[in-house]
C-alpha cells in the first residue's frame, strides 16, 4: 500500500515548529516508514508536488500572497493541520494587529513600496482546519500523536485543559501562589508538560486558550497581584490575542 | 477519657517512646526492607518522596500539594501493554512488588485513604489500587499545628485518629510517641525499633502531652463547615444564585481536584506506538472540573457549563458520595482552598447556602 503523503509548509514564522519535527531524532525514521514526507523545504530540496494526504502548516498568514497560497494548499491537502501557535492563532506576529499597520511598517522598513502586509491571523481565518497542534514551538510528541491518530482515523489524544493540571500532576510548586509570579497557566492549554513552570518561569500562554478558560477572572487576579491593566493586556495578546477568550482577558479594566 | 483502668493498660501496652536517634535508626532499618515514603522538605514545598535520609523528614510539615494517595492511585500508570492482534502482555508491570511504607500521613490523609478503599472496592476490586494498598503500611503522624484552611474537625477526620493506621507517631518535646494500630504495626515496631521507654508513668505523661497538643490544635481550627443536614441543604439549593456567581470566579483550572486526597477520577488512554498496532494502556488522573471530562461521542457534553462542574464537585463530595459509598467525600484537609488561586472555599459555599454572613 502506498504510504500517505505529507507536505510541510511555512508561512510567517521563525521555523521553530518545523525544527521540532527534525528534532524527533529517535522516532523520525520509524515515522518515515508510515508516511512519505513529499514536501518539506527545510529538510529536502526535492519539492514534491501535491495533492497531499496531510498538510502541516507552520506560521501566520500576514499578506495577500499568503492568503492566496493557504487557499491553494487547502485545496491540495485532504487533512490540514495548523502547526504551532502562529498557524493556530497568529502567534507572536499577531501582536502587530493591535497597532496601526503603517506605523509598524515604518518602524521596520525604510522603503515601503514592496510591503503589502495584512493583519496576522491563524490559518483558520481563511481556510478550514482539521487539527491544531498548539505551542511555541510545538511539542514534538504531540506532532507524532497527530500523525498516528490521523493515520488511524481517530481523534488525537491532546488534553486541552489548563497547564495547572500538568503542574500539579508533576508536583511543581505553584509559582503564582508561592512566589507571586503572575502566570497564564490557569487559562492556557496544556500539552507542554508545564515546561516553563518547571523552570520556575511563569507560563506565557504560548499554547493559547485552554478549554473553557476564565480569562476575565484571571485578569482580575493578575491586577490584585499588582499588574496594571496594560500589563495584563500585553500578557493576553502575546500569542493568541485574536482568540475570543484572550481578547476578553486583554480587555479587562 | 483515660479513666478506666483497662483502657489505660491497653493504651500503655500499645505505646512506645523513641528518641530522635531511635526514630532515625528505626526508619533506616525499615528502608532496608521497604520503600519508605515520607514528607520531605523541598525547595518550595514539602513533597511525599522516598526517604533517602531519615533526617530529611519534615516532621512538622503543614501539608503537601499532592496527597499520599499518589502511592496507591498513581497520577500516571501503565496498566498493560498490548500486541498486534490484541494479546495483553506485561500486565501490572507498573505495580511495585516490594512493600511500601507511607510515613508521616496526617489524620485527614489517613481518612482519605479509607475513603479511597471504599471507592476502589465497591463493585469490584481495582487490581492496580488494591495490589499497592495491600502492600502498604501506613504510619500516621499527629499534626504539629493547624492551618487556617484546615477543617478536619467538621468531619471528625482529625486531628484525633484512633484507627486506619499501622502506627501513629506524635512528636513531643523532641521525642516520638509511637502508638500501635495493627498487628503489622506491632511487628515492625518490635522488630526494628529500640524503645527509649516502656515505663507506664513516663508513657502516660507523654499521652497527657499529646492530648494537650491536640487540644491546642482543635481550638485553633476555628473556621468550620456546618455539616448538619447538609444533604437537605444541598438538595434545596441546586439553583441557588451562588453557583452562577462562583462561575464568574472559578478558573475551572482543575487544581482543586488534582490536590484533593479523595478525588479518584481517571481517564484511560490506549497509547499506540509507531507500528500503529501495539502499544500500552495508560491510566491518568482526570478531573470533573475540566470541560472535556463529561464529553462523549459526537461532542455531546453533559456538563459544558462551568457552574454545573462547580456544583458537581461540591455535590459529589458532600452529597452523592454518601449515597455511593456510605461516607462523606471530604476530609477537611484544606488543600483545595490552599492551592486555589481564587481561594474558593467549600466552608464559605456551605455558609452562604445557609444564609450565614460571610467574613472575607
Amino acid at each position: 500500500m502506498k504510504k500517505p503523503t505529507v507536505g510541510i509548509f511555512k508561512f510567517t514564522s521563525d521555523a521553530g515548529c518545523q525544527l521540532q519535527i527534525l528534532n524527533l531524532e529517535k522516532e523520525l525514521l520509524e515515522l518515515l516508514k508510515l508516511i512519505d514526507i513529499a514536501y518539506f523545504p527545510m529538510a529536502s530540496r526535492n519539492y514534491g508536488k501535491g495533492p497531499f494526504d496531510i498538510g502541516f502548516v507552520e506560521g501566520a498568514v500576514t499578506s495577500t500572497e499568503e492568503i492566496i497560497k493557504i487557499k491553494e494548499i487547502r485545496e491540495q491537502c485532504r487533512i490540514l493541520v495548523a502547526l504551532g501557535s502562529c498557524a493556530c492563532y497568529g502567534g507572536i506576529a499577531s501582536i502587530k494587529n493591535h497597532k496601526p499597520q503603517r506605523e509598524l511598517e515604518e518602524r521596520v522598513y525604510t522603503d515601503l513600496t514592496a510591503v503589502h502586509s495584512t493583519k496576522a491571523y491563524g490559518i483558520d481565518q481563511y481556510v478550514k482546519v482539521d487539527a491544531y497542534v498548539k505551542g511555541c514551538p510545538i511539542d514534538k510528541n504531540e506532532f507524532v500523536e497527530v500523525v498516528k491518530s490521523t493515520l488511524m482515523e481517530i481523534k488525537p489524544n491532546l488534553r486541552p485543559h489548563s497547564v495547572c493540571v500538568e503542574c500539579k500532576l508533576r508536583e511543581y510548586p505553584c509559582i503564582f501562589l508561592t512566589e507571586g509570579k503572575v502566570c497564564m497557566g490557569p487559562v492556557t492549554s496544556a500539552g507542554c508538560g508545564a515546561l516553563c513552570p518547571s523552570k520556575h518561569r511563569a507560563c506565557e500562554g504560548c499554547r493559547g486558550p485552554a478549554s473553557d478558560p476564565n480569562t476575565s477572572s484571571l485578569a482580575r487576579t493578575m491586577m490584585e497581584y499588582g499588574l496594571t491593566p496594560e500589563e495584563v493586556r500585553l500578557k493576553f495578546i502575546k500569542y493568541a490575542g485574536e482568540t475570543q477568550a484572550f481578547k476578553e482577558g486583554a480587555g479587562v479594566r | 477519657m483515660l479513666q478506666k483502668e483497662n483502657e489505660i493498660s491497653v493504651l500503655i501496652e500499645n505505646s512506645r517512646l523513641l528518641s530522635p536517634n531511635g526514630m532515625n535508626e528505626f526508619i533506616r532499618k525499615l528502608s532496608a526492607y521497604y520503600e519508605v515514603y515520607a514528607p520531605i522538605k523541598g525547595e518550595k514545598l514539602v513533597v511525599f518522596e522516598k526517604v533517602e535520609n531519615p533526617q530529611d523528614i519534615a516532621w512538622d510539615y503543614e501539608t503537601t500539594q499532592i496527597s499520599p494517595k499518589k502511592f496507591l492511585h498513581k497520577p500516571f500508570e501503565i496498566l498493560f501493554s498490548f500486541e498486534d492482534g490484541g494479546k495483553i502482555i506485561n500486565e501490572n508491570k507498573d505495580v511495585v512488588e516490594k512493600s511500601q511504607i507511607l510515613l508521616g500521613l496526617h489524620p485527614c490523609d489517613v481518612r482519605a485513604i479509607e475513603i479511597l478503599d471504599k471507592v476502589f472496592t465497591k463493585r469490584y476490586e481495582d487490581p492496580y489500587y488494591m495490589k499497592r494498598r495491600k502492600n502498604s503500611i501506613i504510619i500516621a503522624l499527629t499534626c504539629s499545628d493547624a492551618h487556617e484552611a484546615c477543617y478536619c474537625t467538621s468531619f471528625g477526620t482529625g486531628p484525633r485518629i484512633d484507627s486506619g493506621f499501622d502506627l501513629l507517631i506524635t512528636t513531643l518535646g523532641g521525642n516520638y510517641l509511637v502508638e500501635i494500630g495493627s498487628a503489622r504495626g506491632r511487628e515492625i515496631l518490635s522488630r526494628y525499633a529500640d524503645a527509649l521507654s516502656t515505663d507506664s508513668s513516663i508513657l502516660m505523661e507523654y499521652h497527657r502531652l499529646k492530648n494537650a497538643k491536640l487540644e491546642i490544635i482543635e481550638n485553633k481550627i476555628s473556621s468550620k463547615m456546618d455539616t448538619e443536614d447538609i444533604a437537605e441543604l444541598l438538595e434545596q439549593n441546586i439553583n441557588h444564585p451562588l453557583w452562577e456567581n462562583l462561575k464568574e470566579e472559578c478558573l475551572a483550572c482543575g487544581s482543586c481536584t488534582i490536590v484533593c486526597p479523595t478525588c479518584y477520577c481517571f481517564t484511560i488512554i490506549d497509547k499506540v506506538d509507531l507500528t500503529l498496532k501495539s502499544g500500552e494502556r495508560q491510566r491518568v488522573w482526570d478531573s470533573c472540573m475540566l470541560l472535556e471530562f463529561a464529553e462523549v461521542a459526537l461532542g455531546v457534553n453533559f456538563r459544558s457549563e462551568r457552574a454545573a462542574r462547580i456544583k458537581q464537585r461540591v455535590y459529589h463530595k458532600l452529597y452523592s458520595f454518601e449515597h455511593q459509598y456510605y461516607i462523606r467525600g471530604c476530609v477537611g484537609c484544606g488543600r483545595c482552598i490552599r492551592f486555589c488561586l481564587k481561594k474558593i472555599d467549600p466552608r464559605k459555599i456551605i455558609a452562604e447556602l445557609r444564609g450565614e454572613p460571610i467574613e472575607q
